[in-house]
């Protein structure tokens, strides 16, 4: 069973991070990183469940707060980057690169 | 009173004297002239008070001043030992030149007078005599070397003293030169005797005593290369070009080191290896034959040149061929004695030569000079009779020393040297004395400044040891019993000649040069002849030597450095350089693309190592298993 | 028997729509989508017994953050043109999907090869409100403290962020 769960909690990881990597539209690859934290939360509580401790699910709980926290960070910072170019293209924010010099 | 309180204090004292004047001279604008001289004087003064101490011990006592100071390099075998020691032949040299060089310094006090540089020029001077008496005393040919280089190095100095006429500093820098190609010699000779003998002590007992373990020809080299540094520091051909061009000193500077001193150092140089030249015939032999064409030389280009300075050095080159021509037979005493007197009669002409340019205001040609023998009669005293000194006539000390050198070519076997010896000989008459009639003996009459007083005792002082010196070496059959060849006790090579063979010499001798004399003054005195000499004979133009020199040796050089310099520096090595930098600034622009300030991509970079780290450690490691 | 297949039911449908997720072209469906896998989630947590866990997924994370994301997205009013023009999509999708293919392989490999099911027997009150609160509040208190302070900073950082320069 646990092995099942890891496995999956695997392959969930893996799609969150062609999705961060491949979308240019910042708020797919912002669900694209929540999608990562969910893959981690399912194998602690796997963890948890094989176990039989409980610390795991308090520390899954702990991420989900943080998740809370950073998505409302997130959404402010879209809300801003909406305004200034009126685009969801994460290839508009380019100014550390070299072109710029 | 110990050897070595003496001696260190003989060779100390010129430096420290330099060193004082020096600091002086930096840190004080205007200082009072009669520091400078009297720090100066005193410096050369006590050497010459214990030169004169050190070689009157030596002669009458026989007494061997040593002066260990410290040990320069011990390593395993090899030592280089500080020593001073004032033997015989040190002795000797010491006698003449430490108080030669005091006068020359009272002298320089006066022709100096008021010039803005004074103090710079007591610096060198008693640096100068510092680094001689080093050459002199060393026991030990690397210390001699030192001094060797020391005199060379300060000849430039003085010789480019003035510096603001960029000719004079092209004439010292030619004297350096020249001077490093005989050092080269020296020095590779030097190194090829201390590949031979190093391990037992490189003292010169060490060496005399081991030389018969090299083989002859490693002597041979050894001895050619030892002469080619005489060569250039005593002007013999084919080295000499330095010294007409060094009279772009001041006079004192001629005096001293172009008369008395530095130039003898070859000479003292040869009779200090005597045993090495006693084993390779062939080399002295060669050094005699150069000596002779030198002299030869010298008397021939003198004879047509009309600056008074370039006169005095063809004469010096030509004399130095007389004492180069005896050492090559192996009479070295001869030859040192020669030196001897040399140096006290071509102090006074120089000194003369010097009172002269300063009294007419540096009028150096002798055609403009005519006709001064009235404005200052004590000076033309002392001229003409360093003038009859040169010639050889008795009984003046040069008298003794030239026709012992004559005689002893005579018996050496060697006629054809004994008549190059003659010609040039006579050829010295008759240039010293178209000089002195030229300017002394004319209808013209100028008159120009009276010399000071302290340039003129100490011409007078040398002039009366130029007469008398020839006292300390009488020959037998004029009852001497050569004092100075027995004190000096060189390894001498015996020659034998019958007392009437040399009174018979002596007298065809005299009378050849009195002959001279006679026709000279018939040809110049009171006459116009010497204007109409014309100034573009290849003798007047000195054989075109140094026109050869720059034509074979100079200008290559100097094309192919230009050549080095535009081509391969410039073109070949920026140019590769450049390439290089240029080729990174692409390969740069090149790998910037990745860096498009894209955080994906970043991202895309992180995940892509990551794999490949995983890769790496499950495929190819095999680490978890 | 039973769980396996459920089992089996619930991660097709999260895998599904984690795929739909990614690949939709407008954000509303992947929110949408990504809504169906959280829920996924939250069964699976449910599965074993994380009763607690299971409530807390659906009520925070579907409930909260995914609304706020609904939320903003209407709230930006994005039309088609604000849309990046992704024209490379599938291509690029297929090309990361291969680089992290090893990757991916690579643990699953390792947990099918390794032994690490310890299978301990849990208690009656395993994963219920009581159980993980008690281990809450006694060993990891620190932890909760600052995540509190962490979400003041979130709180304060969100409304500065989003002020108009004046």
């Amino acid at each position: 069973m646990l092995k099942s769960y890891m496995i999956l909690s695997i392959i969930l990881f893996s799609i969150g991070m062609v999705g961060l990597i491949s979308r240019r539209n910042i708020i797919v690859i912002y669900m694209s990183i929540e999608l990562l934290l969910n893959a981690v939360n399912l194998s602690l509580v796997a963890i948890s469940a094989d176990l039989a401790d409980s610390s795991a699910q308090v520390v899954s709980l702990i991420i989900i707060a943080i998740a809370a926290s950073e998505a409302a960070l997130f959404m402010a910072l879209f809300v801003v980057l909406f305004r200034n170019k009126s685009s969801l293209d994460a290839n508009l924010f380019d100014i550390l690169g070299s072109k710029h010099e | 009173m110990s050897d070595r309180l003496l001696l260190n204090t003989l060779l100390l004292s010129p430096l420290v004297s330099a060193l004082l004047i020096f600091l002086i001279n930096i840190s004080i604008a205007k200082t009072k002239q009669y520091i400078y001289t009297f720090l100066a004087l005193s410096g050369s003064g006590i050497s010459a008070l214990i030169a004169l101490f050190v070689s009157y011990y030596s002669y009458f006592a026989e007494k061997l001043f040593v002066s260990h100071l410290f040990t320069w390099l011990g390593i395993g075998d090899f030592t280089i030992e500080v020593t001073l020691k004032a033997d015989s032949l040190s002795s000797f040299m010491l006698l003449f030149v430490a108080p030669v060089s005091f006068l020359i310094h009272i002298y320089a006090a006066g022709y100096m007078n008021k010039d803005k540089s004074y103090g710079r020029f007591f610096i060198y001077f008693n640096l100068f005599i510092f680094f001689m008496f080093l050459l002199i005393l060393a026991d030990n040919p690397i210390i001699m070397f030192i001094g060797w280089e020391g005199v060379g190095l300060i000849s430039y100095a003085l010789i480019g003293f003035y510096f603001e006429d960029i000719k004079n500093t092209y004439a010292g820098n030619k004297a350096f030169i020249v001077n490093r190609i005989g050092d080269f010699g020296f020095l590779s000779a030097l190194m090829l005797m201390f590949i031979e003998l190093g391990s037992g002590g490189f003292s010169y007992d060490a060496i005399f005593s081991h030389l018969t373990q090299i083989d002859n020809e490693m002597l041979t080299l050894i001895a050619s290369l030892l002469f080619i540094g005489a060569m250039g520091k005593s002007a013999q051909i084919p080295l000499f070009v330095w010294l007409p061009d060094a009279m772009a000193g001041p006079t004192p500077v001629s005096a001293l080191i172009h008369a008395a001193t530095m130039v003898t150092a070859g000479v003292y140089m040869v009779a200090r290896f005597a045993p090495l030249y006693n084993i390779t015939v062939d080399v002295s032999l060669f050094i005699a034959y150069i000596g002779a064409f030198s002299a030869l030389f010298a008397a021939i280009v003198a004879s047509r040149q009309y600056d008074i300075k370039k006169i005095l050095a063809y004469s010096t080159m030509s004399q130095l061929g007389f004492m180069f021509m005896a050492l090559g037979v192996g009479a070295y005493s001869t030859a040192l004695f020669h030196m001897f007197t040399h140096a006290f009669f071509k102090a006074v002409l120089f000194m003369g030569a010097g009172a002269i340019i300063v009294a007419f205001h540096h009028k150096q040609d002798i055609r403009q000079l005519r006709g001064i023998r009235y404005f200052d009669p004590f000076l033309f005293i002392m001229m003409f009779t360093a003038s009859l000194t040169i010639s050889a006539i008795p009984p003046f000390s040069a008298f003794f020393s030239k026709d012992a050198i004559m005689s002893v070519l005579y018996s050496s076997g060697h006629i054809e040297l004994f008549f190059i010896a003659m010609a040039a000989s006579l050829l010295t008459v008759y240039y010293m004395f178209r000089m002195i009639f030229v300017l002394f003996f004319s209808k013209t009459v100028q008159t120009g400044e009276r010399s000071s007083v302290v340039m003129i005792y100490p011409m007078a002082i040398l002039t009366l040891l130029s007469i008398f010196a020839g006292v300390l070496n009488l020959p037998e059959i004029f009852g001497g019993k050569l004092n100075i060849s027995t004190w000096l006790n060189i390894a001498d090579k015996d020659f034998f000649m019958s007392h009437s063979g040399e009174i018979l010499l002596m007298g065809i001798n005299t009378l050849l040069i009195v002959a001279v004399i006679i026709y000279t003054y018939k040809k110049y005195a009171y006459t116009v002849a010497i204007d109409r000499e014309s100034e573009q004979t290849v003798v007047a133009r000195k054989f075109c030597v140094d026109e050869m020199y720059n034509a074979a040796f100079v200008k290559p050089l100097h094309s192919l450095s230009t050549f080095l310099d535009m081509k391969i520096s410039n073109l070949l090595i920026n140019n590769t350089i450049n390439l290089m930098a240029l080729q990174y600034e692409k390969l740069g622009k090149a790998f910037s693309y990745f860096e498009n300030g894209n955080v994906r991509f970043y991202a895309l970079y992180i995940l892509i190592g990551c794999v490949m780290g995983f890769v790496y450690l499950y495929f190819i490691l095999r680490a978890v298993l | 028997m039973q769980n396996e297949i459920i089992f089996l039911i619930l991660a097709a449908v999260a895998i599904v729509s984690s795929i739909v997720m990614i690949s939709a072209h407008r954000p509303i469906d992947s929110a949408l989508s990504f809504i169906v896998t959280l829920m996924s989630i939250a069964a699976l947590f449910g599965l074993v017994n994380a009763t607690f866990l299971f409530v807390v997924q659906i009520i925070i994370y579907a409930g909260a953050i995914l609304s706020l994301i609904l939320f903003i997205i209407m709230f930006l009013n994005i039309k088609d043109e604000n849309l990046p023009d992704e024209k490379y999509k599938n291509r690029w999708l297929i090309a990361t999907s291969i680089i992290v293919l090893p990757f991916s392989v690579i643990l699953i490999d390792l947990i099918l090869r390794s032994n690490i099911v310890l299978n301990r027997v849990a208690g009656d009150d395993f994963g219920t409100i009581k159980d993980v609160g008690l281990t809450l509040f006694s060993e990891w208190v620190l932890p909760f403290e600052l995540v509190s302070i962490l979400l003041l900073v979130s709180l304060v950082g969100s409304v500065t962020l989003s002020k108009r320069e004046a």
